[in-house]
């Protein structure tokens, strides 16, 4: 199943999700919902919750109650959803450092189930997308961080998911990678895939998302729209929720 | 292909890729053979010079009992020091890479990760045997090989190789460092192996420890004779090894 998958159910939809984690809250009664298309931005301050949301949205942890819907069906109930659906790029992009850059597509293709002649054309396509052939050949070990996220993004795209979820994708990246990330995005956006973009920088939110969610202390805090490039009116949400736990602003913008 | 053998099969292939790629596996591989390599040379050189005697000596051993089963058990005791380094970061590498949540975040349970990775493993192995036995196998139309011996013997260095794998992935479930993986494994299968050694030397040759002991199970295959009790006893060391990984990795992912 692909993006352009049609459905009248939300991509994602949340439902009271809650995760201990280190003997407290890291997650409490979280409900998001997420339509085709739309790029959530997910702030807050670290330890706020962002990452064990994301993975747990991306099948790498088990909530400990709660429901998560992909396209209408419970991922809980059918973890295999997640080979077809999501594509994740976690924090730090991890890699095995003794492959390459096509080896790794590789594997991500293999692992979700593409045939050889699908894997060889999605490969290509997302190196070229990507433009990571200076670097197809490389190991992993030896990639700058800017290029490991980049891989990691190729492998979080390559079987061309429903929902894309993005861990602090910029971080590392120079200003030029920055705007070709967003430039990925927006098109991700245009084609009908739903994306989560967890970040630190107000300015990603602003300049990419339509919709910010701010976590505090495992809670959702606020959920809004992002109306124009209002960067102003979101700092003040985000600062009086991380400072005071509530926002005295209703709306970012 | 089903799921689970989709699944599986590309764990094994990943697994094997990031096996060969790594220096250690061709260094572990090099260092053996030509270690083996040696001792072949050496005991052939020992049967060829007491060929005169043993020919005035009816029911004499021949070439497999002096030649290719000696080898086959230098290799046995080469796998309890090659199996657990090969093994060490086949899982615990993959947690300090924090690769593990890509494979859970690609829909692969913790079972196929276990399985595939297992395969990959064993692959491995077996191709190591399969050249050790290679180097018998170039004299066999030179010698009178007694093949039943041979095979019993070999299938007890598959039944052996197979189980140390298995607790070697164990122990790499288990542990957090591979470091920690490999000393884990030695020390398991060095006391599995020995586990009946003072009972032995008491003269007690049954019983309860000298079932659980790997030695009592492997020796009489080395000898040509293989039971069904000994390969129960293997095949039950590996799905209790498998198995324990599985639930380990299912708890991580449980536990995050």
């Amino acid at each position: 199943m692909t993006a352009n998958t049609l459905s009248s159910a939300p991509v994602l939809q949340l439902d009271r999700l809650t995760r201990r984690r280190a003997g407290r809250r890291a997650v409490e009664s979280l409900n998001l919902q997420l339509q085709r298309g739309q790029v959530l931005g997910l702030l807050g301050v670290n330890g706020a919750g962002k990452s064990t949301t994301l993975s747990m949205i991306a099948g790498a942890l088990r909530p400990d109650s709660g429901s998560i819907q992909l396209n209408g069906k419970d991922f809980l109930e059918y973890p295999e959803l997640a080979s077809r659906l999501i594509g994740w790029l976690p924090e730090r992009a991890p890699l095995w450092p003794e492959l390459t850059v096509c080896e790794h597509l590789d594997a991500h293709g293999r692992l979700r189930g593409f045939k050889a002649k699908a894997l060889r054309d999605a490969r290509t396509a997302i190196i070229e997308r990507l433009e990571l052939q200076p670097l197809a050949h490389r190991l992993a070990g030896v990639l700058s961080q800017g290029q490991r996220q980049r891989l990691g993004l190729a492998c979080a795209l390559l079987h061309r998911p429903a929902l894309l979820v993005l861990d602090e994708p910029a971080n590392a990246l120079d200003p030029v990678q920055v705007a070709a990330l967003r430039s990925v995005i927006r098109e991700q956006a245009a084609s009908g895939t739903a994306v989560i973009l967890s970040t630190h920088l107000l300015t990603e939110v602003t300049a990419v998302c339509d919709r910010v969610a701010i976590l505090h202390e495992g809670s959702l805090r606020h959920d809004g729209l992002v109306l124009g490039d209002d960067h102003a009116a979101l700092e003040r949400t985000f600062f009086d929720i991380a400072m005071h736990g509530n926002a005295s602003t209703a709306r970012a913008a | 292909m089903s799921s689970f053998g989709m699944n599986t099969s590309a764990v094994a292939r990943l697994e094997w890729r990031r096996l060969i790629v790594r220096p250690l596996a061709w260094v572990l591989a090099a260092v053996t053979l030509a270690w083996l390599a040696w001792n072949f040379t050496l005991l052939m050189g020992a049967f060829l010079a007491s060929q005169m005697q043993r020919a005035a000596l009816p029911d004499s051993p021949g070439f497999t009992d002096l030649v290719a089963v000696p080898l086959l058990a230098q290799l046995v005791q080469l796998g309890f020091l090659v199996v657990p380094l090969l093994t060490m970061s086949v899982i615990a590498g993959e947690r300090r890479n924090g690769t593990l949540p890509l494979l859970f975040a690609a829909g692969v349970t913790a079972s196929r990760i276990v399985l595939g990775k297992y395969l990959a493993v064993l692959g491995w192995l077996l191709l190591w045997l399969l050249l050790t036995l290679a180097m018998p196998l170039a004299l066999a139309h030179l010698t009178n090989l007694d093949w039943g011996k041979l095979a019993a013997a070999t299938l007890g260095l598959v039944l052996m190789l197979a189980s140390l794998a298995s607790l070697g992935i164990a122990c790499s479930a288990f542990a957090s460092h591979p470091a920690i993986a490999a000393a884990a494994a030695l020390v398991i299968t060095l006391a599995l192996w020995s586990v009946n050694l003072g009972a032995q030397m008491a003269g007690i040759n049954g019983g309860t420890i000298n079932w659980l002991a790997m030695s009592s199970h492997l020796q009489p295959m080395l000898h040509g004779l293989v039971s069904t009790t000994d390969i129960v006893w293997f095949v039950l060391l590996i799905v209790v090894s498998l198995t324990l990984a599985t639930r380990r990795l299912s708890a991580e992912r449980e536990r995050g």
